[in-house]
C-alpha cells in the first residue's frame, strides 16, 4: 500500500455525501436544469439572455485542495489519507459506499460507477490469456504473475509424477465410490495439481501453446458427478419419484462407472503424449474425454470368436440367404420383388415348373441380403413396390395369398398359387435349400408334403 | 401321408420329426425335439416363425398366428441368447397387436399397468453410460453447436427433451474454453416432468457457476406435440441452437383421419414446396410419391388443388414450421436410422427385426446375459418394438425413418444442411475407439454422421440451419 502523505499546506475539504453524489450541482435559476460544471451553466444562461460570466483561470497560485471521504469508517476519512482529486473522491465514495447500479450484461458483475462499468463491458468475455490450470486473464501482467506462481506448483507435482497419478486415481475412485460426491472437493484438483500430462512434459512452455494440451483433471473432475449418476444418487433431492430406482443395481452401476473411470484414466495418461501430435487438440480434445468413460471394461466378449454363437444379425442374414432362392438378387430388387410376378421368369434360373430344383437352389446368390425369399417360402406374398434401394427386405407384405387355403405354418407353400406367384415355391422347389443348413433333400421333400397340406391336415394326420 | 416321403430319408436333424407332431394347440407334448435344436437352428426357426406369424396377423388369420406364437413361446426367452430375446419381444408385440382386435379384453388386460417414470429415466441413463451411441451423438451435436456459435455472444440452446445433463455440462465447458471467451448462455429444457427439469436446472447451474459463465436455465413442462413456441421466449439478437435427441419421429404420428391442418403452416410449407417444385420438378413428384406410399394419406376433402393436399398433416410439419420461424442458427437432430414407419406390418417387422437385432447383438457383446441392466434395457427396447408392431395412428410414436427421408423433410421445411465437421467426426471416432470393441462403426453420409453396429446403421446425426 502506498502511503503518500498529502501536502501539509493543502486545504482539506470535507464534502457531505449529498454533495459528493450530486451530479448536477449547478442549477439554472430559470429552468432548473442541472449542470455538472459551472462553465456549462454559464453558457446555458446565455440562452436565457441572462448575464453570464465564464470564470477565468486565476493567475495566482491556487491552493491545493484535498478531499476526505465523509464515511467515518473509511480509511480516507482521515485527512492524512485524503484524496487529491474531486472526481476521484466522488468515484471512491460511490464505489466503496454507494449502491451498485450498473450491471454488466454478459456476466453478473455490478458497478457503482458508470465508467467502471463501461470499462469492464469492453473487456468482459474478451479474455486473452489462459493458464494451463484453467484460469483466465484479460491482462497480460496478471497472467504472467499467476503463471509463474502456477508453474512453481507444477514443478513440485512434476517431481512426484510417478506417484501422483495412481494416488489421484485412487483418491478419485474413492470419491466416486462414496455416495455423496462433493463437487467442491473435486474442483480443487485443477488448481492444485497440474495435469499429469503437463508433468510428463519437460519444459514449461511459457506460451499460449499450452492450450494445446488436453486438460485432464478439470474435465475429469467435472465428469465425476455425471458418471456418478448424480441425479439418482443425490440424497438431498426431494423428489423420490424421480429418484426411485432399485438400490440393488445402483451400486453395481456406480462400481461399473468407477471401474471404467479407472480404465479411462489409465488410457488417457498413456495416450496423452500421442495426442500431442493431434492438430486441434486443444480444449475440444479434453472435452470429448468427457465421454471416454468406457473402455476395455466393457465388451468382455469377443464378437468375432469363431465358436461364439451366431449373432442375431448373422442369423437374419443367413435366414435371408436361405430363403432367397433366386440367384439374381439385383433383379429381384429391381423389379420390386418380382418374385411374385411374372417378371420373375425373366430371371434365368427360375423354374416355374414343379421340378426338383436342388441344383438351382444350391447355386448361390450373390447378395442374399433379403429374407424375401424366406418370406416367399413361408407364405407367398404379393408383389409390392420396392421401397428404396438396397435395404435388405425381410419380405414383402403379404396379402392375397395368405388368407387362402393353405395357411401353413411350418413351411407353408401355396402350391395352388403358381399362376400368380409364378414362382413361389411350388412343392418341393424352394425348400430344397436346407432350411437349417442340414442335409439336402429331406427337408424339401418334407416341405413338399407340407405344401399340399394345411393345418387341418396336419392335425388330422396326427 | 408323411410317412411316404418324410421317413424314407432321415437325417439327424430333429426338425425332420416335426411333421410327425401335431401342430394343433391342443397337443400336450411340448415339442420334445425342440430341446435338441442347436442355437443356430433355433434362431433360424424363430425368425421363420416370427415372419410367418406376422403374415398371419397381417392377413387376419389369427388362429394360425396363435399357433405360431405358441411355438415361439417354446423357443423364445427374454434371458436366453440374442435371438431368443428378440423373438420374445417381437412375439409379445405381435400378441399385443392381435389382442387389440378385442378392445375390451385388451383394455382390461392393461388396466393395471403402471409405468414408472423413474425406471424410464434410469434405463435411459444406462443406455447413456453403457453404450456409446448416445455419447457419440452428444459429442457430435455439441461440436456442431460450438462451431455454429463461433463469435456469438448470446447463445440460446433449446433441448427438445432434457434427460441427460452430461451433454449440456460438456457444452458449458466447451463454451467456456473457447478462445473468445464464453458467451452468455441460456438453455431451455423441455420435459413432461417438473422434477426432471428441476434436477437439470440444479446440475447445469452449478456447472456454469463453477466456470463463472453467465447462465440461465429455463424449464418448460410440456409434451413436445403440445409445445407452445411462444413459451420458448426466443429473444432477438440471440443465436439459437436446437437439439433433438430421438424426439422428432414421435411427431410423425398423426391420426389418419385428420387430413386438414391449419392453413397458415401449410401455406408456409406450400411456399417451400413451390420453391422445391420450381427447382426440381422430378424431386417433388418423387417426394410426393414416396410420401404417399409411406403413410401420408391424400386428403380427400382438401379445398385446394395444390400438391399440399396430398401431404398428410402431421404434427411434424407444424412443428418444423414453428421452429423454422424462430430462425435457428443450428438445429442438430439425432434419429434412429431405420425405416420403422412403413404402412404395412410386414415392412415394419422386417426393418425392425434387422435394427433391433443389431442393438441386441450390441448389448450381448457389452453385457453378460445375467445382467439386470441389460434386461431392463432390452425391456425398454421391447416397448419400442411393441409400439412399432402393435400400434397404429396417433398411438404409434416410434416412427423411425431413414436419414434420407428426414433430409427431404427438413429441406422442405426450409432448412439447409450443415455438414458436420471433420473434427466432429474425429472426436466421434476417438470415442468409439475407446470402447475397444470393433463392432461400432461410424460413417459419413452427405455431411451427416451415421453410427452403426457392424454394418447396420443405428443412429444418424445431422445438422441444419434456417434458410430464408
Amino acid at each position: 500500500m502506498r502511503h503518500v502523505y498529502s501536502d501539509p499546506d493543502a486545504e482539506v475539504i470535507a464534502l457531505s455525501p449529498k454533495s459528493l453524489m450530486a451530479t448536477n450541482r449547478f442549477i439554472c435559476e430559470i429552468c432548473n436544469k442541472g449542470f455538472q460544471r459551472d462553465q456549462n451553466l454559464q453558457l446555458h444562461r446565455r440562452g436565457h439572455n441572462l448575464p453570464w460570466k465564464l470564470k477565468q483561470r486565476t493567475n495566482k497560485e491556487v491552493k491545493k485542495k484535498v478531499y476526505i471521504c465523509p464515511e467515518k469508517t473509511c480509511v480516507h476519512h482521515d485527512p492524512s489519507r485524503a484524496l487529491g482529486d474531486l472526481t476521484g473522491i466522488k468515484k471512491h465514495y460511490s464505489r466503496k459506499h454507494g449502491e451498485k447500479k450498473w450491471k454488466c450484461e454478459k456476466c453478473s458483475k455490478k458497478y457503482a460507477v458508470q465508467s467502471d462499468w463501461k470499462a469492464h463491458s469492453k473487456i468482459c468475455g474478451t479474455r486473452e490469456y489462459k493458464c494451463d490450470c484453467g484460469t483466465l486473464f484479460s491482462r497480460k501482467d496478471s497472467f504472467i504473475t499467476h503463471r509463474a506462481f502456477c508453474d512453481a506448483l507444477a514443478e513440485e507435482s512434476a517431481r512426484f509424477t510417478p506417484v501422483n497419478p495412481p494416488v489421484n486415481l485412487n483418491l478419485r475412485n474413492e470419491l466416486l465410490m462414496t455416495n455423496n460426491l462433493h463437487n467442491a472437493a473435486n474442483s480443487q484438483f485443477p488448481n492444485m495439481f497440474r495435469p499429469e500430462l503437463g508433468g510428463l512434459e519437460s519444459g514449461n512452455q511459457m506460451s499460449i501453446d499450452n492450450l494445446q494440451k488436453p486438460r485432464l483433471p478439470l474435465w475429469l473432475d467435472n465428469t465425476n458427478p455425471h458418471l456418478n449418476l448424480n441425479p439418482i444418487q443425490n440424497p438431498s433431492s426431494s423428489n423420490p419419484n424421480f429418484l426411485a430406482s432399485s438400490s440393488t443395481t445402483l451400486p453395481e452401476l456406480v462400481q461399473m462407472a468407477a471401474a471404467s473411470q479407472n480404465q479411462w484414466l489409465i488410457n488417457r495418461s498413456s495416450g496423452a503424449l500421442k495426442q500431442e501430435e493431434e492438430d486441434k487438440g486443444n480444449m475440444c480434445e479434453a472435452i470429448s474425454s468427457l465421454y471416454y468413460s468406457n473402455t476395455s471394461s466393457q465388451h468382455p466378449q469377443e464378437t468375432n470368436h469363431p465358436s461364439a454363437p451366431m449373432s442375431a444379425t448373422a442369423l437374419l442374414q443367413k435366414a435371408a440367404q436361405m430363403g432367397s432362392t433366386r440367384s439374381n438378387n439385383s433383379a429381384v430388387f429391381g423389379t420390386g420383388f418380382g418374385l411374385m410376378s411374372s417378371n420373375f421368369s425373366s430371371i434365368g434360373n427360375f423354374n416355374p415348373l414343379n421340378q426338383p430344383r436342388n441344383e438351382v437352389c444350391q447355386m448361390n446368390l450373390g447378395k442374399p441380403e433379403n429374407l424375401n425369399g424366406l418370406m416367399a417360402s413361408t407364405s407367398a406374398s404379393a408383389l409390392t413396390s420396392n421401397h428404396g434401394g438396397d435395404v435388405p427386405r425381410l419380405f414383402e407384405s403379404s396379402n392375397s395369398l395368405m388368407g387362402d387355403s393353405s395357411p401353413l405354418i411350418m413351411i407353408p407353400n401355396n402350391k395352388g398359387k403358381q399362376a400368380q406367384s409364378g414362382s413361389v415355391i411350388e412343392g418341393e422347389s424352394s425348400l430344397t435349400r436346407d432350411f437349417l443348413g442340414v442335409g439336402g433333400n429331406e427337408l424339401a421333400k418334407f416341405a413338399s408334403m407340407g405344401s399340399s397340406m394345411d393345418l387341418t391336415h396336419y392335425s388330422r394326420n396326427m | 401321408m408323411f410317412q411316404e416321403d418324410g421317413s424314407s430319408s432321415v437325417t439327424s436333424s430333429p426338425l425332420q420329426m416335426f411333421p410327425m407332431m401335431s401342430l394343433s394347440p391342443g397337443f400336450m407334448s411340448p415339442y420334445p425335439w425342440l430341446k435338441d435344436l442347436k442355437p443356430e437352428e433355433r434362431g433360424l426357426y424363430l425368425i421363420h416363425l416370427l415372419v410367418t406369424c406376422a403374415n398371419h396377423v397381417s392377413s387376419g388369420s389369427l388362429e394360425n398366428a396363435n399357433i405360431a406364437l405358441d411355438q415361439i413361446s417354446h423357443l423364445a426367452s427374454p434371458d436366453g441368447d440374442t435371438m431368443q430375446r428378440i423373438a420374445s419381444y417381437f412375439s409379445e408385440a405381435l400378441a399385443d397387436r392381435i389382442l387389440r382386435t378385442w378392445p375390451g379384453v385388451y383394455k382390461a388386460f392393461r388396466s393395471t399397468r403402471i409405468s414408472i417414470v423413474s425406471e424410464e429415466i434410469f434405463v435411459k441413463k444406462m443406455f447413456f453410460e453403457l453404450l456409446p451411441f448416445v455419447k457419440v451423438a452428444f459429442v457430435i451435436s455439441n461440436q456442431a453447436i460450438v462451431e455454429a456459435m463461433e463469435g456469438e455472444r448470446m447463445v440460446h440452446v433449446i433441448d427438445l427433451n432434457v434427460t441427460e445433463p452430461a451433454q449440456w455440462c460438456a457444452l458449458i465447458r466447451d463454451l467456456s474454453a473457447r478462445p473468445e471467451g464464453p458467451p452468455h448462455l441460456r438453455i431451455t429444457g423441455i420435459h413432461q416432468q417438473k422434477e426432471v427439469l428441476e434436477q437439470m436446472a440444479h446440475i447445469l447451474t452449478e456447472e456454469a457457476e463453477k466456470l463463472d459463465i453467465p447462465f440461465q436455465f429455463n424449464p418448460i413442462v410440456s409434451k413436445l406435440e403440445n409445445l407452445d413456441v411462444e413459451k420458448l421466449r426466443v429473444k432477438t439478437g440471440e443465436a439459437l441452437a436446437i437439439s433433438s435427441m430421438m424426439q422428432l419421429h414421435s411427431l410423425l404420428a398423426s391420426d389418419s383421419e385428420l387430413k386438414k391442418s391449419p392453413p397458415t403452416p401449410m401455406n408456409a410449407i406450400g411456399i417451400h414446396l413451390q420453391r422445391v417444385a420450381l427447382m426440381n420438378q422430378g424431386t417433388l413428384g418423387e417426394l410426393l410419391e414416396k410420401d404417399m406410399v409411406n403413410g401420408y394419406s391424400p386428403s380427400a376433402d382438401s379445398a385446394s388443388s395444390s400438391p399440399l393436399s396430398s401431404i398428410g398433416s402431421s404434427n411434424i410439419d407444424t412443428f418444423l414450421n414453428a421452429i423454422w420461424g424462430l430462425s435457428p442458427k443450428v438445429m442438430v437432430v439425432t434419429e434412429q436410422d431405420s425405416d420403422h414407419n412403413g404402412k404395412s406390418l410386414m415392412e415394419r417387422l422386417s426393418e425392425s427385426l434387422y435394427f433391433y437385432a443389431a442393438l441386441f447383438d450390441c448389448l450381448e457383446s457389452a453385457l453378460p446375459r445375467a445382467s439386470l441392466e441389460r434386461l431392463r434395457m432390452e425391456k425398454m427396447l421391447g416397448e419400442e418394438i411393441k409400439n412399432v408392431i402393435a400400434c397404429e395412428g396417433l398411438e404409434r410414436k416410434e416412427r423411425h425413418e431413414k436419414l434420407e427421408k428426414w433430409n427431404q423433410r427438413f429441406e422442405l421445411a426450409g432448412f439447409a444442411s450443415v455438414p458436420l465437421s471433420y473434427y466432429a467426426m474425429l472426436q466421434a471416432k476417438r470415442l468409439l475407439q475407446s470402447y475397444s470393441c470393433d463392432g461400432y462403426k461410424i460413417k459419413e453420409e452427405n455431411g451427416s454422421v451415421v453410427i452403426c453396429w457392424q454394418d447396420r446403421p443405428l443412429l444418424s446425426v445431422s445438422a441444419w440451419r434456417f434458410k430464408r
